[in-house]
């Protein structure tokens, strides 16, 4: 066998172990149903923030703890506890991606994704006179 | 109908879209003519095609730099009935972001990539020689491509590009609205919409020139490629691309470097990488280039690996299109932060990288025999035999990073063929939820192993490495990279454990790789080249690869948080099941308290406001005592500032502020701050804590010891009567930071009936103590606490230690040096022959 073949092969198989285990990290966007039957285990959910409910954030209390609802694409609302400020511009987001776990009914995330919506997309000119 | 619409000033507008329509027909005739002077026979024909190309070139090139020119005076003039200028400028934005401003948008970003192919063509047109038509066909079918994604034309009902020269009364979302009716319009549109906040910054201004130099140049080593297999000259055209490939290496590089100096110095994900698809999207192009280049290399001196030259050449290119239509087409939305709107030119985007995908890789399978390659197997003891191996390592980390980064197409291309159940999957496929350590624990490796064959590979000589001759030369360098590895881990205390200890090891070898590739291409200087400075571009380069690599790994591994909030940690958060979640990395600072915080004590000093500057700075005093006599050894001052508002509205967009030292970065920003205008009004509530003396009570800055009841208590407000019966709660109260404050709360029985009671209050927290009765049953007092909320100035903010980040800035420049000599090498070299032959 030629050692061009042979490191051909290897690479082949390097390549295709990396990949599989790179695609072990991925996962799914999630709901919170699921979180909750498997609580403890690491989801990502999307879901759209509550606005009928009260978002809390007090640093002077404590500066890493958020709370606020969420409501996943199934319609379910949970309480969101997220472990640091509240992100600039929250109440805007379009939807949100959490990524955390299920515990006592409550989804404890580490991260948030936000989509905002797009600076240019409601270009509304806003008219005033000078 | 029509309106006579006042105040309109429609000639740059026409100037610029007739310039960008110029540029795009003339584009046109170039790539024909160019492509008819390549397949005519006759020489006579050959020179005329040529010379009607050329003139067509330059017009193009004229053509783009006056659109160029038009858009940015649109801009200077603050001609908003511009949509391009309404929507990303206004008057109050400094002249020296205006050119933020021009690329800030998919039109501006296009015309700056176009402006770059045409002074690079201008340039092929002078050096090109007998390359000149088929290089710059391809360059001059690049710049219709680009051109087409500017023209905003329709055809057949499809609109192809985007016209930068929109009229915002012409844009789709505004068709029909009252006020486009109105003749004097823009008598009410007295600004424009704005720069978003984070380009404006300087470093937005000058890194995407250099990045998007780096994309345009990417395109020579491709049509080099492409016109070696075009005119089935197979060998000739290595020898101009490999100073352009090096120069589109050097630039690209550098552009994704400045990209990460601006993510560290105005970002605050807290680093200069983030894994970001926009980031790694430029990555994988410089990758497989540098590839390139070494393959190259390897073929020039040894006639191996000339396949995978043409390979990594032509797919560099293609991956600079596939990064292009990854950030423009809006595809990544929920993955990535900072990518471009959608322009709904997907299509377009995609037909772009499939004209240049198609033909190139068909034409390299098609004539894959003729490509001439060597019949005898390379040595395992010649360079070229490694330089393919690293090559193939690169490409490895390229397919990786493309492969995690593709998720959002994975997901299009699984919707688009229903193919969701045949892969059991419910849901839309997301990326990794810890993202950065799902690149880096692949990623090491192959650092690892890049690394170790930077070091050594060029201790062996091309074809065949005399025996004893490799190792007797890099023992030396051998044993000074293991001594330094072995001294950095004794004393550089390396101990990131957050992902096991095989992370540990893995972070040890890659101490050790790193240092060898900067010792072994250092010490190569003098033991193979004998000092020759000017040949030894490639080592310079490789000691700064190294140290990148080695600056990355000291900065990421040792990188600290100090400003953990070390008080809530004492009601179980910290030892408990939720440290790992929660690790409370935001401090408060109230004003004028200073709190400690890792070895410095910080006080929030106040905020102020600059002149004609939109941002609000915050002082923030860093102090570091001797722990034994409580001296000063050091004190400073950051300036992390924000933008508190955004066109009226609130909005927190932070950038941070560094300390900058020889051996580490103290880096700070804001998290949080509060609502100024926000009336203060105090909710707060005293709790109730039934204590004995030496029990001791939380709150949220700290806790508070009783030490004892004392008779006769001596509190500033209590003023004693004959028939009092007083006692004061003697409390010691212990800070964050650890301030103590001694508080004394009075308890009094007035005439044997009436109670008073006379609170004490530490001012700096707004905490107030009250002692409001004494249960002598339990033999308890009860004591009532209250954190005031009115005390509404704070800020809170985070702060790291990034060690050693200077090993990482100097290796970019190292790195950057050493390429610039091998271009310089290797155009000399090239001329030399030249004269020779």
């Amino acid at each position: 066998m030629k050692k061009s073949n042979i490191i051909l092969l290897i690479l082949i198989a390097v390549a295709i172990g990396i990949i599989v285990t790179v695609a072990g990290d991925f996962s799914t966007y999630e709901t919170f149903a699921t979180a909750r039957q498997k609580e403890g285990k690491e989801f990502q959910v999307i879901g759209k923030l509550d606005t009928t409910k009260v978002m809390e954030y007090n640093p002077q209390k404590d500066a890493n703890l958020f709370r606020f609802y969420v409501i996943d694409k199934t319609g379910e609302t949970r309480p969101v506890v997220f472990y640091g400020t509240k992100p600039t511009d929250f109440e805007k987001a379009e939807s949100v991606v959490l990524t955390g776990k299920m515990s006592n009914g409550e989804f404890k995330c580490s991260k948030i994704l936000m989509k905002c919506p797009s600076k240019y997309k409601n270009d509304q000119v806003a008219m005033g006179k000078a | 109908m029509d309106i006579k619409y006042i105040g309109e000033h429609l000639l740059p507008g026409q100037l610029g879209h007739f310039s960008a329509v110029l540029a795009f027909v003339a584009s046109m005739v170039a790539t024909v003519s160019y492509f008819m002077s390549v397949q005519s026979k006759e020489e006579l024909l050959k020179e005329s095609w040529k010379k009607l190309a050329r003139w067509a070139f330059i017009i193009q090139a004229l053509a783009v730099f006056s659109t160029f020119g038009t858009l940015y005076y649109a801009l200077y003039n603050h001609y908003f009935e511009y949509k391009y200028v309404w929507r990303n400028s206004s008057r109050d934005l400094p002249v020296s972001y205006l050119l933020s401003s021009f690329w800030a948008d998919q039109e501006g970003s296009f015309l700056l990539w176009s402006i770059w192919h045409s002074v690079l063509g201008l340039i092929l047109l002078r050096v090109g020689k007998k390359w000149e038509a088929p290089v710059m066909t391809v360059l001059s079918f690049a710049q219709v491509c680009l051109g087409s994604m500017l023209i905003g034309i329709y055809i057949l009902g499809y609109r192809v590009g985007s016209n930068p020269f929109l009229l915002l009364r012409q844009a789709e979302e505004n068709l029909g609205l009252p006020w486009v009716s109105n003749a004097n319009y823009l008598d009410f549109i007295t600004d424009g919409n704005g720069l978003n906040l984070s380009l404006q910054n300087y470093w937005m201004v000058i890194h995407p020139p250099v990045l998007f130099l780096g994309f345009a140049s990417t395109i020579i080593p491709f049509a080099y490629a492409f016109a070696g297999l075009w005119t089935r000259d197979y060998k000739e055209w290595i020898k101009p691309a490999l100073p352009w490939s090096l120069f589109s290496a050097m630039i690209l590089g550098t552009g994704i470097m400045m990209g990460a100096a601006w993510a560290y110095e105005s970002l605050t994900f807290g680093g200069y990488w983030a894994w970001d698809p926009v980031e790694n999207a430029s990555l994988v192009p410089w990758l497989t280039l540098v590839a390139g280049i070494h393959t190259l290399l390897a073929f020039k001196f040894s006639g191996h690996a000339l396949k995978s030259t043409f390979f990594f050449l032509l797919i560099t290119f293609i991956l600079i299109l596939y990064s292009t239509f990854l950030t423009r087409s809006g595809v990544l939305g929920d993955t990535s932060v900072h990518s471009f709107t959608d322009l709904g030119m997907s299509g377009q985007l995609l037909l772009y990288m499939a004209v240049f995908t198609i033909p190139g890789f068909a034409m390299l399978i098609m004539r894959r025999k003729e490509i001439p390659s060597v019949v005898k197997e390379e040595s395992t003891y010649s360079r070229e035999f490694w330089l393919f191996i690293g090559s193939l390592v690169l490409m490895i980390a390229a397919i990786q990073i493309t492969f995690t980064t593709s998720i959002p197409v994975w997901n299009k291309i699984i919707n688009g063929l229903g193919i969701k159940k045949l892969l059991n999957l419910q849901q839309d496929i997301a990326p990794p939820s810890d993202g950065v350590f799902h690149y880096n624990k692949i990623q090491i490796w192959i650092a690892i192993v890049l690394g170790l064959l930077t070091a050594i590979v060029q201790y062996l000589k091309y074809k065949d490495t005399p025996k004893g001759f490799f190792t007797k030369k890099i023992a030396i360098p051998t044993v000074v990279a293991l001594v330094i590895t072995g001294l950095i881990g004794i004393f550089g205390n390396i101990n990131y454990d957050a992902y096991g200890a095989g992370f540990l090891v893995a972070i040890y070898i890659m101490l050790f790789c790193s240092v060898y590739a900067i010792v072994g291409n250092a010490a190569y200087i003098f033991i193979g080249q004998k000092g020759k400075l000017k040949a030894a571009g490639a080592s310079i380069a490789h000691v700064g690869f190294g140290m990148i690599l080695l600056g990355i790994l000291i900065s990421a591994s040792k990188r600290e948080v100090i400003s953990i909030d070390r008080m809530k940690m004492l009601d179980g958060g910290f030892f408990g099941k939720e440290s790992k979640e929660n690790p409370r990395e935001n401090l408060m600072l109230p004003r004028n308290f200073p709190v400690q915080m890792g070895d410095y004590h910080v006080t929030y000093a106040g905020d102020s406001l600059a002149a004609g500057d939109a941002k609000t700075y915050y002082l923030v005093r860093y102090e570091r005592r001797d722990p034994a006599n409580g001296n000063i050894l050091e004190k400073f001052t950051l300036h992390p500032d924000a933008f508190l508002s955004n066109r009226g509205q609130q909005q927190l967009t932070p950038n941070p502020d560094s300390r900058h030292y020889w051996t580490k970065d103290i880096f700070t920003y804001i998290t949080a701050v509060p609502i100024k205008d926000d009336p203060a009004n105090d909710t707060a509530q005293y709790s109730s804590h039934e204590i004995a003396p030496g029990d001791s009570v939380f709150f949220a800055n700290g806790y508070m010891i009783l030490e004892g009841i004392q008779p006769q208590p001596n509190n500033p407000n209590y003023k004693a009567e004959s028939n009092d019966l007083a006692v004061g709660a003697q409390l010691k109260v212990f800070t964050k930071n650890n301030e103590q404050y001694n508080l004394l709360p009075v308890y009094c029985l007035r005439d044997s009936s009436r109670e008073i009671t006379v609170a004490d209050t530490v001012a700096p927290l707004s905490l107030y103590v009250r002692f409001s009765k004494i249960l002598p049953k339990e033999k308890k007092i009860l004591l009532q606490v209250k954190e005031s909320d009115t005390f509404k100035d704070y800020i809170v903010m985070k702060a790291f230690i990034f060690p050693f980040i200077n090993v990482l800035w100097i290796g970019i420049l190292v790195m950057v040096i050493g390429f610039a000599m091998s271009i310089v090498y290797r155009v000399k070299l090239n001329k030399v022959k030249k004269i020779q032959s």
